[in-house]
């Protein structure tokens, strides 16, 4: 075990005239969290397929902590999988599952299983063709966390999940990489991207547009501001990270703000404000404000 | 002033009618392109049987021969009671008539489930049913589109047996009587497909429905004074039509009243129960046994145990049940020297002792046993595009052992269900007079594994490299060889035509010893094959 836990080095996957993934070069230090963003079609699920081995790259390699992925057999020791849609056997039971998952997988430990039971709330004793997708993808989540791979390559593992459950995911990824395991998490959730990853990717039309930090990819955030007041309109026009103020009718204000609200909260303060929201964009309009366009396809 | 507020629609909704066609087309994608095969697989067979008379009446002494052999219950039991054999119609319809209807049967049970169970099983359906139409109509629009293809068919086989020359009234009667079966057999798939929450359930309890009634014929045919029991079966009320004989249509229409009675209680059970679920209530909770979930290889065994006992009990039904008739059949043939040497010369050999008469119903088996063998391999592969795989490949499992494992057990299970088959045999003929060994039957049927091999074979061969024809390939030397020896047989084709057919190459064990080297040539050949599937499926990407 050697190397980064994650490299791709010019990796490429064409179906007929369509380039799925184009040239991937990327590493993950091995203790990392890394997410791995972009909008729908844009080949995350390609890269995890060819970093799985279930998919032969065109050009172009990938290795699991220096073994070639191509290397089932020894790269599969070395990490644990979460699907984006989770299928089941539909007559297995959701324990009869996890049984088979630590008998084929890379080990688990089965008191930390045991545990994960309980704090994602499932029952495994229920066929696996009654579960939800929420339940489904929780058999798949417990059985991950639980094995002793020290890399988890998770596909969309939140996007059935109500947000008590979505929390422990949170916890359990930060449980993870306090055990110096590293976290390879596909999301176009940003929020969640942002609240556990330390360094993000983003993928566009198969290519990889940015690799950043946490930190920078804020300035990516546009938010949207809502402002309701009585008299005299705040004067918001000019200050740092305010753009694009319109009169929304009924007193309104709306405007977007990038950085730093201090400015903005300063002069409200001075203006009867009656209430206030603000929306934080979806990851596609990060795309739209960042890249143009074409930056959706 | 107009106080109106709420914005009109961009565009009107759709109406419930084309909605409904809209389902309905969706059927027929999805029934089409095997519905076709099915019905030019049933003209070809039908036509070319009918096409060969010609030859076959220009010469008496095969005739006389073919008369005699019709004669003998072993052979009734088989193909049904002869009528007409003097006529092209009536001799296409006593040889074509129950593979053709059969084959449209056992796909009419098949695309009902796949169509209808199966969709709502995965899903799917949740889609179809967010719109403006009820599980009701989305049931019978499929329904519709699977009896089109079979009336369909019926319209064509009718029309091949005109063209042929043979009487329009005959070929009407045959026409309508294998669609009214069709039909029969999509509305028992439909109505399982109410009752049972899974596509295996309810297809495997079609195809059983099915297999009782060809049972339920044969014993009708073969037993003296059971004749009766042929208004109990479809197959029974196919053949009392009575093609270019008597043409008689009450039968048919016994058959269609029946098929409409099923068609209403499944549209009617469609409407009372709720979406994604049977009518049979499941449990909801049970213990883990988690016994064979220990390694890829015990999962493949856990897999694969349920359809065996299926199978097993198909198979073994229809074996005992020969073995049963076999000692009251071959005292017939036994006792008429002149019928019994007619016989010998049409290649009918040695039908009047019970090693003969089994050693002949055995060649019969690789036809399911091959098809187990595909449908199986089939399975394995069905679980990539169903994303079940995912978490299995996920581990460190190697693809070679994950196909492996299964090519191995179903390999077994192809053993367990020829020694079934053997044991049932032998059971019927020890209860109703003897004549045959444990070892002779067991010998009987495993001289046949080696077609059954050539199946799994061919159906790795397509996992590795076409994996979406992986049950039609696989079937293809099993079923697709037996047609082909039938046809060879019946046309007096070339006799490298024959040869192809691996069912040419099987010696009538345990009338006479294993063709050892043929045996030998055959699993050499499904080893082959095996080893060049593995080597694409180790290549290929995998569908999940």
């Amino acid at each position: 075990m050697s190397g980064p836990a994650l490299r791709t080095v010019g990796l490429t996957k064409r179906y007929g005239r369509t380039t799925a993934l184009d040239d991937l070069s990327l590493d993950v230090p091995a203790g990392e969290v890394f997410g791995f963003l972009g909008p729908n079609g844009a080949g995350k699920s390609t890269t995890i397929r060819l970093l799985l081995g279930f998919a032969r790259p065109t050009a172009g390699r990938a290795e699991v902590f220096g073994v070639d992925t191509a290397d089932v057999v020894r790269a599969h020791r070395l990490l644990a999988h979460v699907p984006a849609d989770v299928a089941l056997w539909p007559k297995l039971t959701g324990a009869e599952v996890l049984h088979l998952l630590a008998a084929t997988g890379p080990g688990t430990d089965t008191a930390l299983r045991d545990e994960l039971v309980e704090r994602f709330a499932l029952d495994p004793s229920k066929p696996a063709r009654t579960y939800s997708s929420g339940n489904r993808q929780k058999v798949a989540l417990v059985a991950a966390f639980a094995s002793r791979a020290p890399l988890l390559v998770l596909d969309e593992p939140t996007s059935g999940l109500d947000p008590l459950v979505e929390r422990e995911f949170r916890r359990a990824v930060v449980e993870a990489r306090e055990q110096g395991r590293t976290v390879f998490l596909c999301s176009h959730q940003l929020a969640e991207v942002e609240a556990v990853c330390d360094r993000v990717g983003i993928l566009r039309a198969g290519r990889l547009v940015q690799v950043a930090g946490v930190p920078e990819l804020r300035h990516l955030h546009r938010s949207e501001v809502t402002v309701t007041f009585t008299g005299a309109a705040p004067h918001l026009s000019g200050l740092p990270g305010v753009e694009g103020v319109e009169d929304a009718g009924g007193g309104r204000l709306r405007f977007s703000l990038t950085g730093s609200p201090a400015p903005v909260l300063r002069e409200l303060a001075a203006a009867r404000v009656t209430a206030l929201s603000v929306r934080e964009p979806r990851l596609e309009e990060v795309f739209l404000d960042h890249y143009g366009e074409g930056a959706v396809r | 002033m107009s106080t109106r507020t709420s914005p009109a629609p961009a565009q009107a909704p759709a109406l419930p009618g084309s909605a409904g066609r809209a389902v309905g087309r969706l059927a027929l994608r999805q029934v089409r392109r095997s519905g076709l095969a099915t019905l030019l697989v049933a003209v070809a067979l039908t036509a070319t049987v009918a096409a060969s008379f010609d030859a076959l009446a220009a010469d008496p002494a095969t005739l006389a021969a073919l008369r005699g052999i019709a004669r003998n219950p072993a052979v009734r039991t088989l193909f049904g009671e002869p009528v007409a054999l003097e006529s092209a119609g009536g001799f296409t319809v006593w040889r074509s008539g129950t593979p053709v209807a059969v084959l449209l049967g056992v796909w009419a049970a098949l695309a009902t489930a796949r169509t209808t169970r199966g969709e709502e099983e995965t899903g799917r359906w949740n889609l179809l049913l967010a719109g403006p139409v009820r599980l009701r109509a989305v049931v019978g629009r499929h329904l519709l589109a699977v009896a089109v293809v079979v009336l369909a068919t019926g319209a064509a086989l009718a029309a091949a047996l005109v063209l042929t020359g043979t009487p329009a009234a005959g070929a009407a009667v045959h026409g309508a009587g294998v669609a009214a079966l069709g039909l029969f057999a999509t509305t028992v798939a439909a109505l399982a497909a109410q009752v049972l929450a899974t596509r295996s359930a309810a297809a495997g309890a079609a195809v059983a429905v099915l297999g009782a009634g060809l049972l339920t014929r044969a014993v009708a045919d073969g037993v003296p004074g059971w004749e009766a029991l042929r208004w109990a079966s479809p197959f029974g009320l196919l053949e009392l039509s009575r093609p270019y004989a008597q043409d008689r249509v009450l039968p048919v229409l016994l058959l269609l009243a029946a098929a409409a009675a099923l068609a209403a209680a499944a549209l009617a059970l469609a409407g009372r129960r709720d979406v994604g679920e049977g009518l049979l209530a499941r449990s909801a909770h049970r213990r883990a046994r988690t016994g064979l979930l220990g390694s890829v290889e015990g999962f493949a065994v856990h897999r694969c145990l349920r359809p065996l006992v299926g199978w097993s009990a198909g198979v073994g039904a229809y074996y005992l049940l020969i073995g049963t008739t076999a000692s009251a059949v071959t005292e017939f043939l036994a006792q008429d020297a002149a019928v019994r040497d007619l016989a010998g010369q049409a290649g009918f050999s040695a039908l009047d002792s019970v090693r003969g008469f089994t050693a002949t119903v055995f060649s019969l088996l690789p036809v399911p046993v091959g098809v187990f063998a595909a449908v199986r391999i089939a399975a394995l592969v069905a679980a990539e595009p169903d994303r079940r795989l995912a978490l299995l490949a996920a581990g460190p499992v190697g693809r070679v052992r994950l196909l492996g494992a299964e090519v191995a057990v179903t390999a077994a299970g192809v053993l367990a269900l020829l020694t079934v088959a053997g044991f049932a045999t032998w059971a019927g003929v020890t209860t109703t007079g003897g004549g045959l060994t444990l070892p002779e039957a067991l010998r009987g049927t495993w001289s046949t594994a080696p077609v059954a091999l050539l199946c799994l074979g061919a159906a790795v061969l397509a996992a590795g490299w076409l994996p979406a024809a992986t049950a039609p390939i696989g079937s293809l030397p099993a079923a697709g060889g037996f047609l082909l020896l039938v046809l060879a047989d019946s046309t007096g084709a070339p006799a490298w035509v024959r040869e192809v057919s691996p069912f040419a190459h099987l010696a009538p064990v345990p009338l006479e010893p294993a063709d050892a080297a043929a045996a030998a040539v055959m699993t050499v050949v499904a080893v082959l094959l095996v080893l060049v599937g593995v080597v694409g499926y180790r290549r290929r990407d995998l569908l999940c």
